[in-house]
């Protein structure tokens, strides 16, 4: 306990040490984070949308006439099978004419003029929530199309689809630039390290002619290098949570369009997690490396 | 206790810092470790603190092969060993008190046993109304007694120091020696590297002399006296 708590000591002290370069090096891991944020929160609520959509995605397979009962079960019961589906309903001919004069009764006239109903019998299929199984759906809708007894097949994912392809292009850009800012705050924090090594050349050289253990002497610079990404991790979380606020605020006036969409005011849990957790992440792995690459020439000169 | 059996370092191809140096001390021996600037005293020190690696030949202390001990164990060998640097080696910007401390800092020892020990040594090197200065404010010969007391302070069974008088006058020499000589009667093997021949004369110690990386001699006590 006393070592940890010395071990903190001395980080403290290594940070307030370089304050300038620690303040740029916690500005840089901050905004890492905030853009890795920024992206998830937008990837995040393009799933959501994408996962209202996909609620209402529904095909409807309409039925040849000729179509006999045993046709139309078989049918029915392939469909039934597939783990995509979520709701299954045959309506007959005539449900089909009903239907259609109840939503609209001024053109009852021209149903009446046919003998038996004209509309054909279908199969409406309502499909489980899942945001990227667009694919999934179209290649299964295109298997029951070759059926014999289906006359044609009314489906629409274009919509969905696109928003699926835009979040796709927004985890992608938001990878990629996280990618380059991650290696940007390795590099700084690893720089950092470094600075604060050989500021602390003497010292760490005495540590380990004394007898002080390895842990002893790295433990003040891992430490150093987790608060650093810890601190940086929740200054994003704080960006991020004020960004959305105040973003709140506007959006009537600026997004009418995303704002339809969008749910500004929550955010899970998990994402303001992620970016404390990263952060310190980042920091040890900077550190190590830089412990690992300078400490002992730094020890032995 | 300390044996070097054909001990050989070299820094760079063609040249010897040590050439096949055997030498054997007992426990509680105090030696006087002499030759020119360059002729590989540091070297032979740095070796039994394990600074530097043998290039041949084998050092045991206490019987332990000390080249086989890994990078992550080597402080149980420097907790037994006491080294003064001739440049001191002390953080400056830290108080008489905080210097002296820090081998029982680093060993997690706690602050009843420390303030302790610090009282103890700081009265044999003399400096008890010195210890809260800053190590900065302090006189040359005042700095070396804090490395001398730092040096210490963790009861090591070996004192290694490295021309631990170079920079002082005769008379702080010899108040330097006399307090090695009284932590030496204490039961520590005492090794002193120095290319002061008058402190061989003054002190007639045991002395090993080295020259080229070459063992010289090896006189024992009485031959000096």
């Amino acid at each position: 306990m006393k070592f940890i708590g010395e071990a903190l000591k001395n980080a403290f002290k290594n940070i307030l040490r370089n304050k300038l370069v620690n303040f740029l090096c916690l500005g840089i891991i901050a905004f890492t984070l905030l853009v890795l944020g920024i992206f998830n929160t937008i990837s995040f609520q393009l799933s959501k949308t994408i996962n209202k959509l996909s609620e209402n995605i529904e095909a409807i397979f309409y039925l040849k006439d000729d179509a006999n009962r045993d046709q139309v079960e078989a049918l029915i019961q392939k469909v039934q099978a597939s783990l995509l589906t979520r709701e299954i309903k045959f309506t007959s001919k005539d449900e089909a004419e009903a239907k259609f004069v109840g939503e609209f009764p001024e053109l009852t006239y021209i149903v009446k003029e046919f003998d038996v109903s004209p509309f054909p019998s279908s199969i409406g299929v309502k499909f489980r929530q899942n945001a990227d199984a667009f694919t999934q759906i179209e290649s299964f809708v295109n298997e029951i199309r070759n059926s014999d007894i289906i006359e044609s097949v009314q489906l629409n994912v274009d919509w969905a689809k696109k928003i699926s392809m835009a979040k796709r292009f927004v985890y992608m850009v938001g990878a990629f630039l996280t990618f380059i800012l991650l290696f940007v705050s390795i590099f700084v924090i690893f720089n950092v390290i470094k600075l604060n090594i050989f500021y602390r050349q003497d010292e760490i050289t005495i540590f380990e002619l004394v007898g002080a253990t390895r842990w002893y002497v790295r433990s003040p610079f891992l430490i150093e290098g987790f608060l650093l990404g810890l601190l940086g991790g929740i200054l994003a979380g704080l960006l991020l949570f004020l960004t959305l606020r105040i973003l709140t605020l506007y959006r009537d006036s600026i997004w009418n369009l995303i704002k339809q969409f969008i749910d500004f005011r929550r955010l899970p849990l998990k994402i303001y997690l992620q970016l404390v957790l990263i952060g310190p992440l980042i920091g040890l792995f900077s550190a190590a490396l830089s412990l690992k690459r300078f400490l002992k020439a730094a020890a032995v000169e | 206790m300390i044996q070097f059996f054909h001990v050989s370092k070299q820094y760079v191809k063609n040249y010897f810092a040590l050439n096949d140096i055997n030498i054997s001390i007992e426990k509680g021996e105090f030696i006087f470790l002499t030759g020119a600037s360059g002729a590989g005293k540091s070297t032979l020190l740095k070796l039994i603190y394990k600074e530097e690696m043998p290039s041949k030949g084998q050092i045991l202390i206490d019987s332990v092969n000390i080249n086989l001990i890994p990078d992550n164990k080597l402080y149980r060998l420097r907790r037994q060993i006491g080294i003064i640097f001739q440049d001191f080696k002390l953080l400056m910007n830290r108080t008489v008190l905080e210097n002296v401390a820090i081998p029982l800092v680093v060993r997690g020892e706690r602050k009843s046993i420390v303030d302790k020990k610090i009282d103890s040594v700081l009265t044999l090197v003399g400096l008890q109304h010195r210890k809260r200065y800053l190590t900065s404010h302090i006189s040359g010969g005042e700095q070396q007694r804090v490395a001398i007391a730092r040096a210490i302070i963790g009861n090591p069974k070996i004192i290694i120091a490295d021309e631990p008088t170079g920079n002082l006058d005769t008379e702080l020499t010899i108040e330097i020696i006399r307090i090695f000589e009284r932590i030496n009667a204490s039961g520590i093997t005492t090794i002193i590297a120095t290319h002061d021949l008058n402190l061989l004369n003054l002190f007639p110690k045991r002395t090993i002399k080295l020259d080229k990386g070459l063992l010289l001699f090896d006189r024992p006590a009485e031959a000096s006296e």
